[in-house]
C-alpha cells in the first residue's frame, strides 16, 4: 500500500515536471507576448541617473518592439494625436525622455486575445507611469495589435481606450482586430 | 517522563502542532476565498471621490452585492478595466440604463429632473448637455465635482465591468 502510494506520488511529480518543462521550452504565444510587454515596460522606463548617450541608446532599443509602420493613436480630452511609423515614435519617445527626468512604467493588467491563426493578437493593457518624487501616478488604458514577425511579436497598432466614456459606445469598440 | 513544551513553543505552535497546522491551512484558505471572491480590499489613489473617500484610504468591495439585483443609484462601485482587475475605478452610480444624464451649473439632472445628492459636498459648476445611457450602461461619476470637467474621469460603464459595491 505504502509502495503503491509512493509510486503514484512519483508519477504525479514526473508529470508535473514534464508539464512545467514543456511550458518553459515551448512557451505559448500568450506567455511570449506577456514577457515581451514586461521587457517593453522596463525599456521604456528611465532614470535621471542615465547619461545622455545611455538615454539615446535605451530610446533606440524601443524600436525592437514595434513594426516599421506602427500606428499610434492617442486620444486626450478634446484632441487626438496620431504617430505614424517607428521613426516618428522614437522621436516622440526621445522627446519625452528629455522633458521628464525619470519615469517608471509598468503594466499591471495585460489581457491577450489571440487570432485563430495565432499570428496576431489584440492586447488590452493598463499602463501605469510614475515619476519618482511625485505623489500621483499616470494611468492609461491601451489596446495594442501585435503581429508575429518570424519568431518575434511586434506592436503594429496602439490606441488609447476608455472604460468609462461620455460618448455612448466608445471604450468597448475598436477598429483593432486580432486578425492580420 | 514526558516533558511539557516550553511557553514559546506553546505560543507559536500550540500544544498540538497537527491541530495548529490544520487551523493555519483553514485560515489561509478562508482568507484567500473571502478576500479574493467576497470582500476584496482596495486602496484609493487620487481625489475624484473626495471628500467621501480620501486618497490612500483602504476600503473593501463586496463582490456578491449584485448577485440578486442590479446596481442601484447612489451605490459606490468598483469598475474593472478591459485588461483586468489590478487597477479599478471607484465611482458612484448616478444614471441607470436608458436614462439621460445632464449637468447644469454643477447640478445633476436625470431624465430632465434634478437628482437629490445628499452625499455631494464639492458640487462645482459642470455644464453638459443630456446624454442617453445604453440599455446595459450605468452612468458613474466621482463625488469631487469641483475638479475641472476634463480632469475628472467619468462616464458610462457596461454592467459586466462593475465588479461590486464598495461597502467599508
Amino acid at each position: 500500500m505504502k509502495e503503491w502510494f509512493i509510486r503514484v506520488i512519483l508519477v504525479a511529480a514526473l508529470v508535473a515536471v514534464g508539464i512545467w518543462s514543456w511550458g518553459v521550452l515551448f512557451p505559448s504565444p500568450e506567455k511570449i507576448i506577456r514577457k515581451r510587454l514586461d521587457e517593453l515596460a522596463r525599456t521604456a522606463s528611465f532614470s535621471s541617473k542615465e547619461g545622455l548617450v545611455a538615454k539615446a541608446w535605451n530610446a533606440s532599443m524601443l524600436a525592437d518592439f514595434f513594426t516599421e509602420d506602427v500606428q499610434v493613436t492617442v486620444e486626450v480630452p478634446s484632441a487626438q494625436h496620431t504617430i505614424s511609423g517607428r521613426a516618428e515614435l522614437l522621436e516622440a519617445a526621445a522627446g519625452a525622455r528629455s522633458t521628464v527626468g525619470s519615469l517608471s512604467i509598468e503594466f499591471p493588467d495585460i489581457k491577450v486575445t489571440l487570432a485563430p491563426d495565432r499570428t496576431s493578437a489584440v492586447v488590452n493593457l493598463t499602463a501605469r507611469g510614475k515619476i519618482p518624487g511625485e505623489r500621483d501616478f499616470y494611468l492609461q488604458e491601451l489596446r495594442l495589435r501585435m503581429i508575429k514577425v518570424k519568431r518575434d511579436w511586434l506592436i503594429n497598432q496602439v490606441e488609447t481606450v476608455k472604460t468609462l466614456s461620455w460618448n455612448r459606445h466608445v471604450g468597448r469598440t475598436s477598429h483593432l482586430s486580432p486578425r492580420a | 517522563m514526558v516533558q511539557s513544551p516550553s511557553w514559546l513553543q506553546r505560543v507559536l505552535i500550540g500544544r498540538n502542532p497537527k491541530r495548529t497546522l490544520v487551523r493555519i491551512v483553514i485560515l489561509v484558505v478562508v482568507s484567500v476565498v473571502v478576500f479574493k471572491y467576497v470582500l476584496q480590499p482596495i486602496r484609493v489613489e487620487g481625489g475624484s471621490m473626495l471628500p467621501t473617500y480620501k486618497d490612500r484610504g483602504v476600503h473593501f468591495v463586496y463582490r456578491l452585492a449584485y448577485l440578486f439585483h442590479g446596481p442601484r443609484r447612489g451605490d459606490v462601485v468598483a469598475i474593472r478595466t478591459e485588461a483586468g482587475e489590478h487597477v479599478m475605478y471607484m465611482k458612484r452610480i448616478v444614471g441607470l440604463p436608458g436614462e439621460t444624464v445632464a449637468f447644469r451649473q454643477g447640478y445633476l439632472f436625470i431624465n430632465g429632473k434634478l437628482l437629490d445628492e445628499p452625499y455631494l459636498i464639492l458640487r462645482g459648476t459642470w455644464e453638459h448637455a443630456p446624454q442617453l445611457d445604453g440599455p446595459d450602461q450605468y452612468y458613474v461619476v466621482g463625488d469631487n465635482r469641483d475638479m475641472p470637467w476634463d480632469d475628472h474621469y467619468k462616464g458610462r460603464s457596461a454592467r459586466d465591468l462593475i465588479i461590486g459595491k464598495v461597502v467599508l
